[in-house]
């Protein structure tokens, strides 16, 4: 009986807490309404916008007077955050406050700085937009996620408001120019949800091997796939010459998991070098050209490479950190990856730590060996435009303020002073005017090659003039040799071949299946590469064929049918 | 002492045993009879003249309600963290928008299932499906009598200081996060610079690929999750073994029984309620999946086998941005996880257990 009242009891207030919930629910509602009321504002104040557009003829509107409001307004910036060791508070450093007290002087806006983490970029603003809580100016490298959110009313289109504002943002539109400003405008319906930042140097990947141990074996730098896979062996087969006690832990060409990445001029070179624009096109949706003509090929060499032993087993495992560690150690034999990966961070680049760490004349430099059947070394590159993409979601109640921001940080001037700082504490100046960088301590410390994270539309080293510019590049890895820096520049613009501009920007069967897909992609190079050389074809096949059906061939077919729905039989965009 | 006044002692004490005995026999209701005996039959007279309301409840609640008061509090907490969300469940059945409330959101395409047909259409899904249901059992068949074997033996130490080190020891690393555990395992398993792989190159043996083979993994999956959790989960069992009566093994010494015999007709008889709690929970939870093990474990080699619906739900949904399929997936979850755990408990309810509802 006891039991009973007691069990009666428990059901009793479990019903109590649920009403109690239906409450809470409803409570929950009636606090969102606010937000909600906001957002439905926005057309309201975009269509002032509008309204001061059509009176910029004659003058501007109340709101600002030379560029500068009558009242201060406050905008939020993201800003990434690379945590690297010894950097500074990448919202509190000399540049910030260089950016905070420009803006406020000059269009009365006070700027806070929002920190991202760059590696989990994606993630991190898809949360903040998710909780209404992003920054009034955002960022990302994934177009597809604005996409995504532009989609459920989530992101402010832009055209109108760069339009019409045009004469308040001359440096805007003088630096990104009408291709980057419209890459992403859509040819159906005209909608502008991202400006693209622009590339000053739009340099991707190159080879880099142990020039020291090329010495040391009497061989020439690899000018072939075929003398570079040589060249890997004779690293294996001579782990003791050139390591010594340290020969088991000899890898001669270091990879991670991200295949598509890391052997890209290996892929790229496989490809048929007169490609249409079309077919780049319908298999561009993934940016390791997994769907590519050739790169199966490419990926059976590499498969042979492991089952050589030239790649270190359980490469997949190892996380980049424990990679770059391998490298400044001295035991990695060549690998790829960014231009200019072997000189940055300073004291703590790879080729500052292979100097003292093992030798002086231990260093990497960069080579250019993988032919494509035209002899060529094409390397497949970003036009000006594919960096990261500058949007406001729709909590953004300052539009203006914040275009006015994009304006300021796109003077070429204040480009100039975020990338070189102040003279004697992060530059000299050299005879010939260009600047030799040097490492630089405290709040001056610039936690990204070029200070990029700060000059948010701009990407790659930009001054006054292009000479003046190149001249510097090679400076701007101190302590590193800038011989070293200008050959790997070199390499890389040898047969750049920029992307063009498709303008189909929004394909349905790409929503949300990004992630899904690219994580499929990456599994298949891996199991492929690690596959036994008489199961390579199968493991390949099976999982195209999974990634295809997952969603990969859907994808495919609607480019197909966007790109003959704009350009018809052509094949080849100007 | 006379030999009368002990066998009068040796009487009363006899009797005090026969009435302990008793009295843990007799149930709740005698139980609190036995309260107001001990109290005395005017005091409890009195105190029911006190109340105005005169019925047993009225008493109950007067005297315990600062323990209503106290419940309130996981009352809240289950109201803000587990009830009100369940409202959001109802994203599944309908087209998620960013900027719009649950209740404006227009409803999804086929009676609001759409989401759900997607899902069983989706191969990851059914992936991942199938092996959170393999590991989930595998951790139960094989991780399950582990916690209750250690926890026998451990009941046979005799030497206390060492059976507590022992103890201590075994459920330390139910501390540690799974990030530290994986980076462990990669010290020791990475294939080609791991602690053991090293070993058993050394001794000319082939690379055993515990971390990136799909079905290795599987077995270093199981193997990890044991080895953190089992010193844990036999804490209840300790509990349990405690409770158990010492007159029980001192009768069964008396009749000759050996260590064997007693572990097997007494300690695991007593501890089987409990036992059978524990493994309905286990059941309850066998499509459920934690996070950050599968996720800290995974890598591009094994996902064939290591994808498992949360590690899925992450993916697709928050990194993904598909919030209204992956809110179905959640939602089907749950529900086979409650009818797990209702078939689980009707059964153990149909072999003459307790159950837990």
């Amino acid at each position: 009986m006891k039991k009973r009242v007691l069990s009666l009891i428990l059901v009793g207030s479990m019903i109590f807490s649920m009403a109690a919930c239906g409450n809470t629910a409803d409570s929950g509602q009636s606090t969102e309404t606010p937000t909600t009321q906001t957002i439905t504002e926005e057309p309201v104040s975009q269509s002032t916008f509008e309204g001061d557009g059509s009176e910029i003829e004659g003058g501007n509107s109340a709101e600002i007077t030379d560029g500068k409001f009558a009242e201060t307004r406050k905008i939020t910036v993201e800003v990434y955050d690379r945590g690297n060791d010894g950097g500074t508070d990448p919202t509190n450093n000399m540049y910030t406050d260089y950016i905070k007290k420009g803006m406020l002087e000059d269009h009365n806006v006070e700027v806070e700085f929002v920190a991202v983490p760059r590696w989990t970029e994606v993630d991190e603003i898809n949360n903040l937009l998710a909780a209404g809580s992003a920054p009034d100016i955002c960022l990302t490298y994934s177009y597809p996620t604005i996409q995504t959110y532009a989609d459920m009313g989530g992101v402010l289109d832009l055209q109108n408001l760069v339009v019409d504002n045009k004469n308040d943002l001359p440096n805007l539109w003088n630096w990104l120019g009408t291709t980057n400003m419209y890459w992403d405008k859509s040819v159906t319906d005209g909608t502008l949800w991202a400006l693209e930042g622009k590339r000053a140097n739009n340099n991707r990947i190159v080879t880099f091997v142990r020039k020291d141990w090329l010495d040391k074996l009497g061989l020439s730098e690899p000018t072939t796939k075929a003398e570079f896979h040589d060249m890997l062996v004779a690293f294996k087969d001579n782990a003791d010459t050139l390591l010594g006690a340290d020969a088991s832990k000899m890898i001669p060409f270091s990879c991670s998991s991200d295949i598509g990445w890391r052997a890209a001029l290996l892929i790229e070179s496989m490809i048929d070098p007169n490609i249409s624009d079309k077919e780049l096109y319908v298999n561009g949706f993934d940016d390791r050209k997994y769907t590519q003509n050739g790169t199966k090929e490419a990926i059976r060499i590499l498969n042979q490479w492991y089952n050589e032993g030239l790649l270190m087993e359980g490469f997949a495992l190892t996380e980049s950190a424990d990679e770059d560690s391998y490298m400044k150690a001295g035991y990695v034999g060549a690998f790829m990856h960014n231009w200019d990966y072997i000189f940055r961070n300073g004291e703590d680049s790879i080729n500052a730590n292979l100097k003292r760490l093992v030798g002086d004349d231990a260093k990497f430099v960069a080579v250019d060996c993988f032919e494509a059947s035209n002899g060529e070394y094409i390397k497949y590159c970003d036009s000006t435009a594919g960096d990261r993409k500058i949007f406001f979601p729709t909590t953004n109640d300052e539009p203006l303020a914040s275009l006015l921001y994009l304006d300021w940080i796109s003077d070429p001037t204040h480009i100039e002073y975020l990338q070189c700082g102040d003279e004697g504490v992060t530059h000299t100046v050299n005879a010939d005017g260009s600047y030799s960088f040097m490492a630089a301590t405290g709040d001056a410390i610039m936690n990204s090659g070029q200070n990029i994270d700060m000059t948010i539309t701009c990407n790659g080293l930009h001054l006054s003039t292009d000479e003046l510019t190149s001249k510097s590049l090679n400076n701007n890895y101190p302590p590193c040799d800038p011989e070293d820096v200008d050959k790997a520049n070199k390499v890389a613009n040898n047969g750049k071949k920029p992307a063009k501009n498709s303008k189909i920007t929004s394909i349905e069967a790409e929503t949300g299946v990004g992630e899904g897909l690219n994580a499929k992609r990456d599994q298949a190079f891996s199991l492929s590469v690690v596959a036994p050389v008489d199961q390579f074809d199968s493991v390949w096949d099976e999982n195209m064929a999974e990634y295809l059906s997952a969603g990969g061939q859907a994808i495919m077919d609607e480019r197909t049918t966007a790109w003959e729905g704009l350009y018809g039989s052509a094949t080849t965009l100007e | 002492m006379s030999a009368e006044e002990n066998k009068i002692n040796e009487e009363i004490e006899a009797a005090e045993v026969t009435e302990t005995v008793e009295s843990a026999e007799e149930t709740a209701t005698s139980e609190a009879a036995a309260v107001v005996e001990e109290k005395g039959l005017k005091k409890f007279i009195k105190e029911r003249q006190e109340y105005v309301p005169t019925t047993t409840t009225g008493i109950y609640i007067k005297r315990y309600w600062q323990l209503y008061v106290l419940l309130i509090i996981p009352i809240i907490y289950f109201c803000i963290f587990k009830y009100s969300p369940m409202y959001y469940v109802l994203i599944a059945f309908k087209k998620y928008s960013i900027v719009q409330k649950v209740s404006e959101m227009p409803w999804a395409k086929n009676h609001g299932f759409e989401y759900f047909i997607k899902a069983f259409k989706n191969k990851d899904f059914i992936y991942a499906l199938r092996n959170t249901i393999t590991l989930n059992l595998l951790d139960i068949i094989l991780g399950f009598p582990v916690p209750i074997i250690f926890a026998l033996l451990l009941n046979e130490l005799r030497f206390k200081f060492f059976k507590k080190s022992v103890q201590t020891i075994a459920y330390m690393p139910h501390f540690l996060s799974w990030v530290i555990i994986y980076g462990l395992a990669l010290q020791l398993f990475a294939p080609a610079n791991g602690f053991i792989n090293i070993l058993v190159k050394n001794a000319g043996g082939q690379t055993i690929h515990f971390l990136d083979d799909a079905k290795t993994w599987v077995w270093t999956y199981i193997g990890l999750g044991i080895w953190q959790s089992f010193g844990w989960n036999s804490i209840i069992y300790l509990a349990a073994i405690s409770g158990i009566s010492p007159e029980l093994y001192e009768a069964a010494s008396v009749d000759g029984a050996n260590r064997w015999q007693k572990m097997w007709h007494i300690t695991l008889p007593c501890i089987r309620p409990t036992i059978v709690v524990l493994l309905i929970l286990a059941l309850g939870n066998v499509l459920g999946s934690n996070f950050d093990r599968p996720f800290a474990l995974q890598n591009d080699l094994v996902m064939k086998n290591a994808e498992v619906i949360s590690t899925f739900v992450y993916k697709y949904g928050i990194k993904g941005l598909q919030f209204s399929l992956t809110t179905a997936v959640g939602l089907f979850q749950s529900i086979v996880n409650v009818i797990f755990l209702l078939l689980a408990n009707w059964f153990s309810r149909k072999m003459g257990e307790r159950g837990i509802m």
